[in-house]
């Protein structure tokens, strides 16, 4: 398999599952702020951290006052091509680049991306207003996960096909840790110290929701949410797929199924163990911060080491 | 569909003068008129619609985000005897055969030139001569491995060569295309005629490359080189590359190593290529021999196909006798190389750089097409009897300027055939590009891609100028009983 087409594929599954990540995070939290008693403040700011998109929206709003507006940010994170990790960059990521791997994939993948795409491009302004936001999300999230059972389904399980795993593997680990950071730092922000507990649960409940946990969580850990049973069920748990866990022991599954490279396996194993050792009851109590940016750089690292064994050998 | 008020003012490939179908195209017609024009128009529906879901495609430029436009399809097919068609690739064989002869003769002896059969003026002032091909012995001795030839027939039924596109003709595809999109729409008319299949093209032209391996016996590693997803042929790249099974790689997906053999870079690391069908024309395969500031190449190409490391199809330089100008003296190399008369007539050429010529051109200009030497997609041409007295003015003065860079050619009476209209069948003028490899021997596509003008009285059928396609069916009589 040629690096190109290979590089392309790994891409455009990640591409696939930022937008769909995004467009989850942004739908949970849209019907979060609406449970949200007056006397509780829903900041939309840690949103923008989440995502890493602070800085660019700052530049693009500066201006704006120091609370940010629910339209502008959810504008910026859904449909602003200036912002590039917004959810419709992302999909023209990933249809930019499937254009040019047509020819190794079903042609039905190509139309069900461009229509997914088109149809954003087209009807996201109009669907923005919060009344309609819900048919934006739902329509890309369902989209999205149609693609993802195309390629499961239809698509030879090949050399290529590893490289779709990696993709959405790490992806989706990125994006985990950076909820568990969103639920330890607060986008609920009571006005009275001692409701934050109360407030704090509903917190971790939304996170898990963003990652369509909520129901495996409730099946799997059968107590009510705590930060630390969330936490160590988004970090650890062995069965879930969208856990950090789960994705880096994917990404160690795949790898058996490729040429061997060592300094990838060195890379996966360091961040492997700092998913799956930490303390998560220690974690809950000093923020989870400081791992979560430690499992992102090892992630970072990861990613680069894969692009040095398979698209940038020669 | 009603026959009756159908006329056309030239040769028509259907219809004969007298109102009766040609005998090749009798049932076509007959069928025809058997369907009412609402069938029909359902049929001409289903054949778009087939066309798009198939995703036959080809590329405008600066369209914005509208890049991937369908090739308009008329549903009424092109029909040939095969009788004649014999007689038509006997000749076709022939012209490429000796076409090849002479380019291999243009960078090793020159004999063509020392006696006296080509004049070396008209060498030096080619564009498309390659100084870094001189010497080169390309396997098999063959350099134009795919040629599409244009043929177009005149009023009186003649069929005349028009030109060679000995660098990268384009457009198989549609042929290969078009035909399955026939077939969904007339299946009953597949069963009761004779009509030769075309979809052994991909075969054949895998066959082609794969003799052309510098290492033989072992499997051939192929590639098929694109300028990338925005080349309007970018379609049938992805088509031919899929249905030979092999790579479609762009110019950063090779390079050429110290050892000049040229690799892919894969994800198993860089594995040899053997064989590469390029897409990208010659000044921009290599930046080390040709463009300097192409990014569509790949440097040291040349360099490993002069080592004989990697074969190129078609080789760098072909392209010499694809050359308006050179296209006169394809007669005189037949002659000179086989021996033979030449079975396909020229069409009657012009050359502005004799004096004699020149003169001619410039006083019946009004009368005459001019054509650049080295231009494709009928770009930079005079139509003399369509364009007016300050057209003519502006390309005697070019012609004054320049005269080995045109030649002018008689205006045919391009014949005809009908498409659907709303308004019933209506003549359009024609060409046809058949497809010809060139390996140890010589295989002619069935027929080839017949281009229309879909604009009535038009004479140009380029896609890039509106032109749409037919099917075209060599129909055997004799195995019809």
């Amino acid at each position: 398999m040629l690096s190109r087409v290979a590089e392309s594929l790994y891409w455009f599954s990640r591409y696939l599952r930022r937008a769909e990540n995004t467009a989850r995070l942004l739908g949970v939290n849209s019907q979060l702020q609406l449970d949200l008693p007056r006397s509780v403040r829903f900041a939309w700011q840690p949103l923008l951290d989440t995502l890493g998109a602070a800085a660019a929206f700052r530049e693009l709003h500066k201006d704006a006052a120091t609370v940010v507006a629910e339209n502008d940010v959810v504008r910026f994170l859904l449909l602003d091509e200036r912002n590039p990790s917004s959810m419709l960059s992302s999909l023209k990521s990933a249809r930019d680049g499937l254009r040019s791997i047509r020819d190794v994939l079903p042609p039905e993948l190509w139309e069900r991306v461009n229509g997914m795409f088109l149809w954003v491009s087209e009807n996201g302004e109009r669907t923005l207003a919060r009344r309609y936001r819900m048919d934006l999300i739902n329509r890309v999230v369902d989209d999205s996960l149609t693609v993802s059972g195309m390629l499961i389904t239809n698509v030879s399980h090949d050399i290529g096909f590893q490289f779709l795993r990696l993709g959405t593997a790490l992806e989706q680990a990125d994006m985990t840790t950076r909820l568990i950071d969103a639920g330890g730092s607060g986008l609920i922000r009571p006005r009275a110290a001692e409701e934050l507990d109360a407030y704090q649960a509903m917190q971790w409940m939304s996170v898990l929701r963003s990652l369509a946990a909520y129901q495996m969580y409730r099946r799997h850990v059968r107590q009510r949410v705590s930060p630390t049973q969330a936490l160590q069920f988004l970090l650890q748990n062995a069965e879930f797929p969208r856990s950090v866990r789960y994705c880096l022991v994917s990404v160690q599954n795949t790898l058996t199924h490729m040429p061997a490279r060592s300094a990838l396996d060195d890379a996966l194993r360091g961040t492997l163990a700092l998913a799956s050792e930490a303390d998560t009851r220690a974690l809950v109590e000093s923020g989870p911060r400081a791992l979560m940016d430690r499992i992102q750089i090892g992630l970072g690292e990861l990613h680069e080491a894969i692009g040095e064994a398979y698209f940038r050998a020669t | 569909m009603k026959w009756e008020g159908y006329r056309s003012s030239t040769y028509d490939e259907l219809i004969r003068s007298d109102g009766q179908p040609w005998p090749a195209a009798r049932k076509l017609v007959d069928y025809l008129a058997s369907l009412s024009d609402r069938d029909l128009a359902e049929r001409q529906l289903a054949a778009d619609l087939a066309a798009r879901v198939m995703g036959i495609t080809f590329t405008v430029y600066s369209e914005g985000r509208n890049v991937d436009r369908t090739l308009p399809f008329d549903v009424i097919p092109r029909v040939i005897a095969r009788s004649e068609w014999r007689r038509t690739e006997a000749g076709l064989r022939q012209r490429v055969h000796a076409l090849n002869l002479f380019i291999g003769d243009i960078y090793g002896e020159q004999k063509i030139i020392k006696d006296r059969v080509f004049p070396r003026s008209l060498l030096k002032d080619s564009v498309n001569f390659r100084p870094q091909c001189v010497g080169v012995k390309p396997p098999l001795g063959v350099w134009a491995h795919i040629c599409g030839s244009d043929l177009v027939r005149d009023g009186d039924g003649t069929l005349y060569a028009l030109e060679d596109n000995l660098r990268i003709p384009s457009g198989v595809s549609y042929m290969i295309q078009n035909r399955a999109v026939a077939k969904r729409v007339f299946p009953e008319l597949f069963e009761t005629t004779a009509i030769l299949p075309v979809d052994d093209y991909p075969a054949q032209l895998y066959d082609t490359l794969a003799a052309l391996s510098p290492r033989p016996g072992e499997p051939p590693v192929i590639a098929l080189l694109t300028p990338g997803i925005y080349n309007s042929a970018y379609f049938e790249h992805c088509y031919l590359a899929q249905s030979m099974g092999i790579e479609l790689v762009e110019g950063s997906d090779l390079f050429v190593d110290d050892d000049d053999c040229c690799y892919m870079r894969t994800v198993h690391g860089p594995q040899r290529v053997d064989v590469i069908y390029r897409r990208v024309d010659d000044l921009f395969l290599d930046p080390e021999c040709f463009n300097p500031d192409s990014t569509l190449g790949v440097r040291g190409l040349v360099r490993a196909w002069r080592a004989g490391k990697v074969a190129l199809a078609n080789a760098p330089g072909a392209g010499v006798a694809d050359d308006k100008v050179v296209f006169a003296f394809v007669p005189k190399m037949i002659k000179y190389y086989l021996g033979e008369e030449a079975i396909l007539p020229n069409v009657p050429s012009y050359l502005c750089a004799t004096k004699r010529d020149r003169d001619y051109v410039l006083a019946n200009i009004g009368q005459l097409v001019v054509k650049p030497a080295n231009e494709s997609g009928g770009y930079g041409m005079l139509i003399g009897p369509r364009a007016n007295k300050r057209q003519h003015e502006q390309f005697r003065k070019l012609i004054a300027a320049n005269p080995r860079n045109y030649m002018a050619q008689p205006t045919l009476a391009l014949s005809t055939a009908p498409i659907l209209t709303e308004r019933g069948p209506s003549a359009r003028h024609l060409d046809l590009r058949p497809f010809v490899l060139s390996r140890g021997d010589i295989y002619v596509t069935t027929g080839g891609l017949t281009r229309v003008a879909m604009t009535k009285g038009s004479l140009v059928v380029n896609s890039s100028q509106g032109g749409g396609a037919k099917d075209t069916w060599i129909v055997d009589l004799e195995d019809e009983g």
